[in-house]
């Protein structure tokens, strides 16, 4: 595999960024795959793994992308299959009026300011096929109804742009049409993962997840000591020994997480922060070596993988006998509980109506799905009063919110985490409108594009981004770009570093763990990443 | 296969320098796989660190989170990164093999510089 370069300085990307009229139209304009844009190709052994097709070495570097000899008939069979499936494809290969209000609104567009990043353009590049095959117009009339063969060529194109979109759907909420240009970057992938153009990226986290349970491969012992390993660093901090349960057969609530949670920084700090929660309210909940995944990668790859890895949460809910589902801080998870879950099964029947046991709020917007998010958990335990919390242990940090695509687009949790992060800290700053909330901004490496060899493209993406948190760290002071994702948590420690380096990363947890005070701890000297907390050492010398 | 010698010591690794055979590791090895690295010295503290990971490893088929290495060997806080610069630095000297991408990601989130 060819070496992807590392990405110029930051203000040398800045400056290369230029949003110019090509020289040639859109379809004489051919693909030109730059380094630090593109994930390596998947590695045979992991297609092999979940039985994908074709099973290959092969990288996008290549002239040869070794495809299987009827490509062609694949692709346009699995088109036809698919528009015949989803209404919502067909659709928007349909109805697009080519207005461009999309346009700018696309992080890879303003980061890059190739075209073809244009979510119109990007989308447009499947149109002129499904015109060419699938309409009478485009039959007919060919270019001039803008309609054009499916070729080799082709094929790359759509792989090298549909994995330069995050699925983030910001273009979607300024569309006038609501076109979700997502689920075309989505049959894009699916339409290529038919030919095994899978990338390493996204195929190993996939292998893993169905093999044991969870992205990063943990076995159940693993998570176990890893979770062991975060209890003794809490009982250092707080004086509090914490023992959870795992696989606990007959517990109230199956708690689930993403995996980045139980190893990666600061993800671990996140799970000290639920873990010290959980245990200060008593809660009957179990972790599960099993379901031992939240995210889902198999979303970045087709629908029924998509389904195949997401299913493993419900089995073992039913198989633990557990009341309902208790989700940790993740992204894409919530889109497929929020948004998929029901068309694929069905509202679960073996579970119950989720109800917290602390102040009795019944979750009526979980009804269908049987999971709560725990941002709706914890805010509302903070209504209620539930828990006693000490915000000036935050004090140190000027905090700004970074919504995520998944749980703000695409199940509407804006205000839970705002309301927790304004009750256990008492510095917190919005970045500007138009980059939060439901016009949120993209990390820039979402959708499985959080790998080492694209980093240019992720500093490109996640461009707009950084700038918003730029602007407030520069008028506000502001230090801490706290989220609910773990691919955040993964992905915007590296883009900080890169444009904003002042600005650190936390989950929201991690902040309620800082603040929880907890039964019986030792006065609190250090945070949970173990770092002093600044104050309370005076505090101890004037005693 | 490439061959990694130092003083008596021959083992194979592979062609990024990861140790092929976990068991092949000892002391001598660990400071010929630092010297290509270019770390000079291998102090007992950088020392310790390796055989925690290794321990782990062994028990538990994956690399320990970075602040237990800490706690257990009675370093400080980021001691892997003040030690090593990187963990997969520490990863590789360790002689465990190579880990996959994702794992080198959330490992080093380094600055892309």
């Amino acid at each position: 595999m060819s070496k992807q370069p590392k990405p110029p300085k930051p203000d040398e990307l800045a400056k290369s960024i230029e949003y110019k009229t090509p020289e040639t139209q859109w379809m004489e304009t051919p693909v030109k795959f730059k380094p630090g844009m593109w994930c390596y190709g998947s590695r045979p052994k992991y297609l092999e793994e979940v039985g994908m097709p074709n099973p290959r070495e092969w990288s996008p570097a290549d002239d040869d992308w070794k495809l299987p000899e009827n490509w062609k008939e694949i692709v346009l069979d699995g088109m036809k299959d698919r528009l015949g499936k989803y209404r919502t494809f067909k659709l928007f290969m349909d109805i697009c009026v080519r207005c461009g209000a999309c346009a700018d609104k696309c992080h890879f567009y303003i980061g890059s300011g190739d075209p073809k990043n244009m979510p119109v353009l990007r989308a447009e590049l499947m149109r002129s096929v499904y015109r060419k095959y699938f309409t009478t117009g485009g039959k007919l009339f060919g270019k001039t109804a803008g309609a054009r063969e499916l070729t080799e060529d082709v094929i790359k194109e759509w792989w090298y742009y549909y994995y330069q979109c995050t699925e983030c759907r910001r273009c979607s909420v300024f569309c006038p049409y609501g076109i979700d240009t997502a689920e075309i970057t989505i049959m894009g992938r699916e339409l290529t993962n038919l030919l095994g153009l899978q990338t390493d990226w996204i195929g190993g986290p996939v292998a893993n997840c169905y093999h044991k349970g969870n992205h990063l491969g943990l076995e159940p012992h693993t998570i176990q000591s890893n979770i062991e390993m975060m209890c003794d660093d809490i009982e250092e901090i707080t004086g509090i020994r914490i023992e959870p349960t795992f696989n606990r057969k007959g517990a109230e609530i199956l708690f689930v997480t993403p995996s980045g949670d139980l190893f990666g920084l600061p993800g671990i700090y996140t799970c000290m922060g639920y873990l010290m929660l959980f245990h200060e309210l008593g809660l009957d909940y179990t972790w599960s070596t099993y379901a031992s995944e939240g995210g889902n990668f198999g979303f970045f790859t087709s629908n029924e993988m998509a389904k195949r890895l997401h299913y493993k949460i419900y089995a073992e809910a039913k198989r633990l006998g557990v009341k309902w589902i208790l989700g940790g801080e993740c992204g894409h998870m919530w889109r497929l509980v929020h948004q998929y879950l029901n068309t694929w099964w069905g509202p679960p029947d073996f579970l119950e109506v989720p109800k917290s046991p602390i102040t009795g709020t019944v979750f009526e917007n979980a009804k269908s799905t049987k999971m709560v998010h725990v941002t709706e958990f914890t805010a509302d335990l903070i209504k209620h009063g539930k828990i006693k919390l000490d915000p000036s242990r935050n004090d140190h940090l000027k905090i700004t919110f970074h919504d995520s695509c998944n749980t703000s687009r695409g199940m509407g949790i804006f205000e839970e985490p705002r309301y927790i992060i304004k009750h256990v800290a008492r510095h917190f700053y919005e970045m500007p409108e138009n980059t939060i909330r439901e016009k949120t901004f993209c990390c820039g490496s979402g959708s499985g594009l959080n790998a080492g060899e694209n980093m240019e493209l992720r500093m490109r993406g996640g461009f707009p981004r950084a700038n918003a948190v730029r602007y407030v760290h520069e008028k506000y002071g502001v230090n801490m770009l706290a989220n609910i994702c773990a691919i955040d948590r993964a992905a915007l420690p590296t883009l900080m570093q890169y444009w904003v380096p002042e600005v650190d990363v936390c989950g929201v947890h991690e902040l309620v763990g800082n603040a929880l005070v907890m039964t019986g701890e030792k006065k609190r000297t250090m945070d949970l990443r173990l770092e002093p907390l600044p104050g309370m050492e005076d505090e101890e010398e004037e005693e | 296969m490439p061959v990694l010698e130092y003083g008596k010591t021959k083992v194979n690794v592979d062609d990024e320098g990861y140790l092929v055979n976990f068991d092949d590791w000892n002391e001598d090895v660990a400071r010929a796989l630092a010297e290509k690295e270019g770390i000079e010295e291998l102090t007992e503290e950088k020392m310790e660190i390796l055989r925690f990971i290794r321990e782990y490893y062994r028990k538990f088929n994956y690399f320990p989170i970075l602040n237990a290495i800490c706690h257990h060997v009675n370093q400080p806080n980021n001691c892997v990164t003040t030690q090593f610069v990187s963990p997969v630095v520490a990863w590789k000297l360790a002689g465990l093999p190579k880990p996959d991408d994702m794992i080198i990601n959330i490992l080093q989130g380094e600055t892309p510089d």
